[in-house]
């Protein structure tokens, strides 16, 4: 993203008499981070992301930066005349990959969200689910510096939703900027640089003390690094807790959505970080919130919730 | 751009629903041109039904797409390019159409003028009925422009304004399709052929504001 995507006292309203949804919102969107964006039905949520992904102009008020943006839908419709790969590859030349490019990328991102078997399935054949894997495929088609996620966890399988949180830890990783919507306060917990609260029409910058503590799933990573070395991702948002256990030696908490991220900064960190051990954290995150103190409770005590 | 268009033209072709105004077209021309009738009257008539067609045609391309397929496509291009990409289709759709047509026409009329005695020059008659041709899918595809998506977006409101404006701008005094089209007429029956330049440079006029004007709308009005 070359530079900041700003709004600036934007103001959205449709037709020249109708109520303002939004009015007087500043915003800047920085490349590598993460926002949240809540906020009950109908409060002009998806207004804010439109005008983000630039589809929609403001009324007054001006949007500055343009970075390359994917979007993607809550409810993706299937009345497309193509097969899923077909629409991938129209999608990804549109993004501005080649065509051979487009169509590997469309063929790797359907494999990765599990969805391979329905590459050459016309995409009115396909299960909601299914349609929505295309949607979410097609924004990651061609690594954009800007993802509108609007509500994109809906519909997809357990297995898909958590491989659509590690997609975005890579995409900030990466340098993007990722902006998203989603009605479960677990979706990518603790890992927002800034969260936003939409009432009434404007937008309402959330305190650190509301955040909930980080929460969810975690994966314990033991890594060693030359001596005196800094550990490279100390600080990184998907590192929850670090502990020099002997000396040289780092046993590192992590989200289980980031631990592809911070396993490939250790690796490719000059010099590289030995990874020593990866394990499943015995630590639940219930009891990580417990030595936090408060949080939201959640049902299931001892069990992940299902989400 | 090249990547819209060619994801715009997949979308019409594979859509299959070029089909109902290419066959009415095709129904009309059948109905209305006969061979051996003077090439000057029936390219004229070729070209005049073009308008409301290519109107249809634009359409079609403009609302082919379910609601969040175009802002997942508008978030990558920007929603001005992408609707750019849909008049742009339609249009050429419409001229290929009216250019497949008029050639047809053109092989299977009379080369003479209406007294069937003054010889019409096979070549010239073509490219005027061409030019006019041209003139009727700019002027039709400005129809559409401005009467569909995102000027109009009840069905209700859009097709009975949108054949209205492409009735009034093909009898219209003034209007280039009229113009055109009457010209191919009176040189069918003086026998000389006209070159309908300027119902051309005014048509490519209207179509670029109709166009611009509805592609600088497109991101105001609401999804």
């Amino acid at each position: 993203m070359r530079d900041d995507l700003r709004l600036d006292g934007v103001g959205r309203r449709y037709g020249l008499r109708g109520p303002w949804i939004l009015r007087g919102v500043d915003l800047a969107i920085r490349p590598g981070t993460l926002t949240r964006v809540e906020g009950a039905n109908g409060t002009g949520k998806s207004t804010l992301l439109r005008l983000l992904a630039r589809v929609d102009a403001p009324t007054e008020g001006r949007v500055t930066g343009r970075p390359r943006t994917a979007y993607v839908p809550e409810r993706f419709p299937a009345a497309l005349p193509f097969t899923a790969v077909g629409y991938l590859t129209h999608l990804g030349a549109v993004h501005g990959l080649s065509r051979p490019a487009a169509a590997r990328a469309a063929g790797e991102w359907l494999e990765r969200f599990g969805a391979a078997a329905y590459a050459a399935t016309p995409m009115t054949a396909l299960s909601k689910g299914s349609s929505q894997k295309v949607a979410v495929a097609q924004a990651l088609l061609a690594a954009p510096e800007l993802l509108v996620l609007d509500e994109a966890w809906t519909g997809l399988d357990a297995g898909t939703r958590a491989e659509l949180e590690r997609a975005v830890a890579e995409r900030i990783a990466g340098g993007g900027a990722v902006v998203f919507v989603d009605h479960d306060p677990h979706r990518l917990a603790g890992a927002p640089d800034t969260t936003y609260t939409v009432r009434d029409g404007a937008l309402e910058r959330r305190t650190a003390q509301d955040s909930p503590t980080p929460s969810g799933p975690h994966v314990l990573v033991e890594a060693q690094g030359p001596p005196d070395g800094r550990l490279p991702v100390a600080g990184h948002p998907g590192v929850t807790s670090a502990e020099e256990i002997v000396p040289g030696t780092h046993r590192l908490a992590v989200r289980a959505s980031h631990s592809d991220v911070v396993l490939r900064v250790l690796l490719t960190a000059r010099p590289p970080w030995h990874v020593a051990r990866v394990s499943a954290d015995p630590v639940d995150a219930d009891a990580r919130r417990a030595a936090h103190g408060s949080g939201p409770d959640r049902p299931g005590h001892d069990q992940e919730s299902p989400r | 751009m090249t990547a819209l268009i060619r994801y715009q033209a997949a979308l019409l072709v594979r859509s299959q629903r070029w089909l109902p105004p290419f066959i009415l077209y095709a129904a009309f021309l059948a109905v209305g041109v006969q061979s051996g009738q003077p090439v000057l009257d029936s390219v004229g008539y070729a070209a005049a039904a073009l308008l409301p067609v290519a109107a249809w045609l634009v359409r079609i391309c403009v609302g082919g797409e379910p609601p969040a397929a175009r802002t997942c496509v508008a978030a990558a291009a920007g929603p001005a390019r992408a609707h750019l990409a849909c008049l742009f289709v339609a249009l050429a759709a419409a001229v290929v159409l009216g250019t497949a047509a008029t050639v047809v026409v053109t092989l299977i009329s009379d080369p003479a003028g209406t007294d069937h005695r003054t010889r019409v020059p096979m070549l010239q008659a073509g490219g005027a009925g061409l030019l006019a041709a041209l003139v009727c899918a700019l002027l039709g595809t400005a129809v559409g422009a401005v009467t569909n998506r995102p000027v109009l977006r009840s069905t209700g409101r859009a097709v009975p304004v949108m054949l209205l404006a492409a009735l009034l701008s093909m009898v219209t005094t003034g209007s280039p399709a009229q113009a055109a089209v009457s010209g191919l007429v009176t040189g069918s029956r003086t026998g000389r052929v006209p070159l309908p330049l300027l119902p051309l440079a005014g048509a490519a006029v209207l179509a670029a504001v109709a166009i611009a004007a509805s592609c600088a709308l497109t991101a105001r009005r609401s999804p």
